[in-house]
């Protein structure tokens, strides 16, 4: 992940989370506020319904009153107290006395109980309302809520009774007015709230009941236990207040909804908003990001250049300090770095050149001192017999001769040999197909392997059918295996293996060959491996320390790359991968 | 077959021997009369009962007891097949123009009336004597000749309606004003009263008889006045279409009339078990059942049933509070039953008239006009067992529950006076014998 999406995305979650804690914490606040709010509205209504409720009962109390102490009243409970009473002459009084007092429900019963007349329901003369016949003081009981039944249905009321006494009889005015929509129309409903009326004998709430389901289940609960609640749901807030009739059953639910409509606005606003600041902060983060990025990526990257150069050689490269903030100490403190870096690659190579040097004339001393010491033997000799007969010094100088000549011819192989080594020439390239060249210098050594005496050596060659031709100079590479072929075999003095093994290898530079020669010989300690391409250096007590110099040079000069695998005791394989 | 209703009678004349005591009948004065109904031509078959008989008369009439007795026919002969029937006359019959009745002037109007039933009825007029034959027995003649449909009448230019009647029309506005005065050279002796004014389609209650509908029944009416009750001569009567037979039972367990006898019709109607009165018909005792709610329950349960629709006449208040109640009563049951204005309900409160004091032919007409005619048409209607069977037929059919039986109500001022005789229909109030104050 690059750095400017690092910085685009923390500046972007930063801003969103702060812009969603902030949109959090207004919404529950607005959201609290409101309910709080709500909760008052709701309790004022209610209050004003209770209000309103006492006052209607005043006023069916005092109409009531009137109706009882009416002259029709008074002589119709004269008449039934006596000996033989008609009630039904008196069957169309209440509707018209119910008219008379605007009372939407009034029944006239008689001592024994039975409906003489019924302002609501005609009908019922003659029915019993056998609970007018408890002994109850209905005065001091006073304005109740009672289910009332009619033709049509059912609903409630506000209802008082009241007896007319004479002698030992009672004539019983009951009556009341419907606890109707006008009722609920002179509540002072606040905007965005409903006021409604479940009664408790409906099967279920009306269609257009507050709130459908989350009225139902209110409803349910209070059925299930009568007491004050309140629901909440997105689109409404729903309190449901019980009433209660005078026998204390659940007549009837007062529903008060408060819309939730201007929260949800209100809510959505706040989302709105949140989601706008949120978008603005993305894009202030791309943009800073953007900003942020190159203003920090830039000396990195320019510092990031520098190094690649110092990688690709140019010790001399310097970062750009322009800042002095911390990638400014940063580029200064690469520049102090490859300063240094430079100092010492001068230093060590100038410690490598003189170490070459001396390796150099450590070995040309040792490889000279070998040939010299016979010419001077030689000579000595040589010198001695000039006292000898001519005879024996013809003999002496015949054979000092040569000696003297099979020596210096020893010297110029050994100057010619590091005379190559200096003149590695450049190779020419053409197409090379490396199976080709590995048969080629198998073949070389076949007779050597073979030799009687020789230790037995089993040749393995492991070729890739398709393997792909390279661009190379074939005498060099030649001259590589062979020396590469030449060391497996001084490895196995005992015999053992030789395995060489070439294929196509498939990587990132694209299609290369490998070819590996692999021996079965006592290995080389990591240390050695190190050391093996250094020039002079050899584990062979006659080497001249050039043959795996030689061949790195050549895979260098190929542009390709040779390394070396081995544990003591298992044998060293070498490996040189070369470029198409 | 001809019962006696001996008993009503009896019930009638206690209440209304109040109205006869009092003063001596005398002649003269003018009665006025409103009623709430009105008609619109003074066809005898048209005109209320009430008016039915004061005008055009029959050759025979039916009684307080049932039997036919002689009108404007002196006397009649049948034939022992039936088919051919000897009418005597009665002599010195005028009509109100003062044309004497006789065979000839009688036999066009008779004969076009029966037409209407007997298609092969031939009329042989015979000085004063009226020869009726046909080529099928006529069983009930009798009861066609005292049927208003039969009334001898005539009409002229200078009369609506020329009868033989105690009284004749001397002014009629159709639809809203009848005059009449008495006949002079009436044959049964000229009526009390000099004229009566009749005025149709009024609710007042100032004038001196006015009919008292039962929806009104309880309404304050003016000091002293009294009410003539006729024999009960309607039918308030549930009658069903499509349904269902269990239904109808629990419908007629539940219904309390005694109730509704009581309070609505203020004790002046009487509980119907039958479809005819126990005055008329003798055997309605046998129909009679106390309300039994649980058992209508029991029933009602049966099966789901759907809201009953009950229809009544929109204008008729008796029978929406009789509806009401009856909505009632079934929700006792466990059914339910909407009272409507409208026509077309499953159930229809129907109001159905009695013509005559005539039982088989009551029941003819109420199950023709029932639409169960044809459970009667079969019925040998002269035996009471055979008739008794009949109305049991028509009950257990279950298409119709009998509920009231309503009496005629006339509101008599006290300068209305009533002389009780025997002059036939117990239904209608006759005014030939009432008499005013001066």
């Amino acid at each position: 992940m690059s750095f400017r999406i690092k910085v685009f995305l923390s500046i972007t979650v930063t801003v969103l989370i702060a812009v969603w804690v902030v949109a959090a914490v207004v919404s529950a606040l607005v959201t609290n506020s409101f309910e709080r709010r709500e909760a008052q509205r709701t309790a004022a209504l209610v209050a004003e319904f209770q209000r309103e409720f006492d006052r209607r009962g005043q006023e069916v109390a005092r109409r009531i009153d009137a109706i009882a102490n009416s002259d029709t009243v008074q002589r119709m409970a004269v008449n039934l107290a006596g000996p033989q009473p008609d009630a039904s002459r008196y069957v169309d009084e209440a509707p018209a006395l119910a008219r008379e007092q605007s009372l939407n429900f009034l029944e006239l019963v008689g001592p024994d109980g039975r409906i003489i007349s019924s302002a609501e329901w005609p009908a019922r003369f003659g029915y019993q309302e056998s609970w007018l016949l408890e002994p109850v003081d209905w005065k001091a009981q006073g304005v109740f809520l009672k289910r009332e039944d009619l033709a049509d249905g059912a609903t409630l009321g506000l209802v008082t009774v009241r007896g007319v006494k004479t002698g030992e009889r009672t004539l019983y005015v009951a009556g009341g007015s419907q606890l109707d929509k006008e009722f609920f129309d002179s509540l002072p409903v606040a905007e965005g709230m409903r006021v409604q009326l479940y009664r408790n004998f409906e099967p279920r709430p009306a269609p257009d009941t507050l709130g459908s389901a989350l009225a139902a289940t209110l409803i349910q609960q209070v059925q299930q236990q009568p007491r004050e609640l309140t629901r909440t749901s997105p689109a409404a807030s729903i309190s449901a207040i019980p009433l209660i009739g005078r026998d204390k059953q659940l007549l009837a639910i007062l529903l008060v909804e408060s819309s939730r409509a201007e929260l949800a606005t209100l809510k959505r606003t706040i989302q709105a908003t949140a989601w706008g600041v949120g978008a603005v902060g993305v894009l202030l983060g791309l943009i800073l990001s953007f900003w942020t990025a190159s203003r920090i990526t830039r000396p990195l990257r320019a510092l990031a250049g520098s190094v690649r150069q110092v990688a690709a050689g140019d010790w001399n490269t310097r970062a750009v300090v322009d800042s002095r903030d911390e990638i400014g100490q940063l580029a200064r403190d690469f520049n102090h770095m490859t300063e240094q870096l430079s100092e010492q690659r001068d230093r060590m190579i100038q410690a490598e050149r003189v170490a070459a040097w001396r390796e150099l004339a450590r070995r040309l001393a040792h490889e000279l001192k070998n040939p010299l010491f016979p010419l001077q033997i030689t000579v000595e000799n040589l010198q001695r017999s000039r006292q000898a007969s001519p005879e024996q010094f013809d003999e002496v100088f015949r054979e000092s001769t040569t000696t003297l000549l099979a020596e210096l011819d020893n010297l110029k192989t050994i100057i010619g040999r590091f005379s190559d080594f200096a003149k590695m020439p450049a190779p020419h390239l053409e197409s090379v197909n490396l199976n080709d060249t590995v048969r080629e210098v198998l073949k070389l050594f076949e007779a050597q392997i073979r030799a009687p005496g020789h230790a037995p050596i089993d040749v393995r060659l492991e070729t890739e059918q398709n393997l792909a031709s390279i661009a190379a100079d074939s005498d060099q590479i030649r001259r590589a295996l062979r020396n590469l072929v030449l060391n497996a075999l001084d490895a196995m003095p005992k015999g053992g293996t030789l395995t060489i093994r070439t294929q196509n290898v498939n990587g990132t530079a694209g299609t290369r060959v490998a070819v590996e020669v692999s021996d079965t010989g006592e290995g080389l300690t990591p240390e050695e491996c190190e050391r093996l391409f250094t020039p002079y250096y050899t584990t062979k007590q006659h080497g001249t320390g050039l043959g795996l110099a030689i061949v790195q040079s050549v895979v260098s000069d190929h542009k390709g790359t040779i390394s070396v695998h081995s544990q003591p005791g298992h044998g060293t394989t070498f490996r040189i991968e070369l470029n198409r | 077959m001809r019962l006696r209703a001996w008993l009503w009678l009896a019930l009638s004349s206690v209440s209304a021997g109040s109205l006869a005591a009092g003063t001596r009948p005398h002649y003269g004065g003018i009665l006025t009369m409103d009623l709430t109904g009105t008609f619109s031509t003074l066809e005898p078959s048209e005109l209320p009962g009430l008016l039915s008989t004061l005008i055009g008369e029959t050759l025979v009439r039916i009684n307080s007891r049932g039997e036919f007795e002689p009108c404007l026919a002196a006397s009649w002969q049948r034939e022992a097949d039936g088919r051919r029937w000897r009418i005597s006359l009665r002599s010195n019959v005028k009509f109100h123009d003062g044309e004497l009745l006789n065979a000839v002037s009688a036999a066009p109007v008779l004969l076009a009336a029966l037409k209407r039933t007997y298609s092969d009825v031939a009329i042989t007029p015979g000085g004063t004597t009226l020869v009726i034959q046909s080529a099928s027995p006529l069983p009930d003649l009798l009861t066609e000749l005292a049927s208003p449909r039969t009334a001898i009448i005539r009409k002229s230019e200078s009369s609506p309606l020329i009868g033989t009647g105690p009284f004749r029309v001397t002014a009629w506005e159709p639809g809203r004003r009848l005059a009449l005065a008495a006949f002079e050279d009436y044959w049964g002796g000229r009526p009390f009263l000099d004229s009566a004014v009749i005025n149709l389609g009024s609710n007042r209650t100032s004038a001196d008889v006015f009919d008292v509908p039962f929806s009104s029944l309880r309404r304050i009416l003016p000091e002293a006045t009294r009410i003539w009750q006729s024999a009960p001569g309607e039918l308030l009567a549930l009658v069903a279409a499509d349904v269902p037979a269990f239904a109808m039972q629990a419908l007629a367990l539940a219904i309390d009339r005694s109730s509704i006898v009581n309070v609505l019709t203020q004790r002046r109607g009487e509980p119907a078990f039958g479809l005819l009165p126990q005055w008329l018909s003798g055997y309605e005792f046998l129909f009679q059942s106390a309300p039994d709610v649980t058992r209508a329950r029991q029933l009602a349960s049966q099966s789901k049933l759907n809201p009953l629709a009950l229809s009544y006449a929109g204008n008729d208040s008796f029978a929406r509070a009789v509806a009401e109640r009856i909505a009632l009563n079934a929700r006792d049951a466990g059914l339910t039953v909407q009272p409507s204005p409208n026509s077309g309900g499953s159930l229809r409160l129907v109001r159905l008239p009695l013509e005559s004091a005539d039982a088989a032919a009551d029941l003819v007409i109420l199950t023709r006009l029932l639409g169960l005619a044809e459970r009667t048409n079969t019925v040998d209607v002269s035996k009471p067992e055979t008739l008794y069977e009949a109305e049991k037929a028509l009950l257990d059919s279950n298409r119709v529950i009998p509920l009231l039986h309503l009496p005629q109500l006339y509101a008599l001022t006290p300068r209305v006076h009533f002389r009780e005789a025997d002059r036939g229909n117990p239904l209608i109030l006759h005014l030939e014998d009432l008499w005013v104050d001066p």
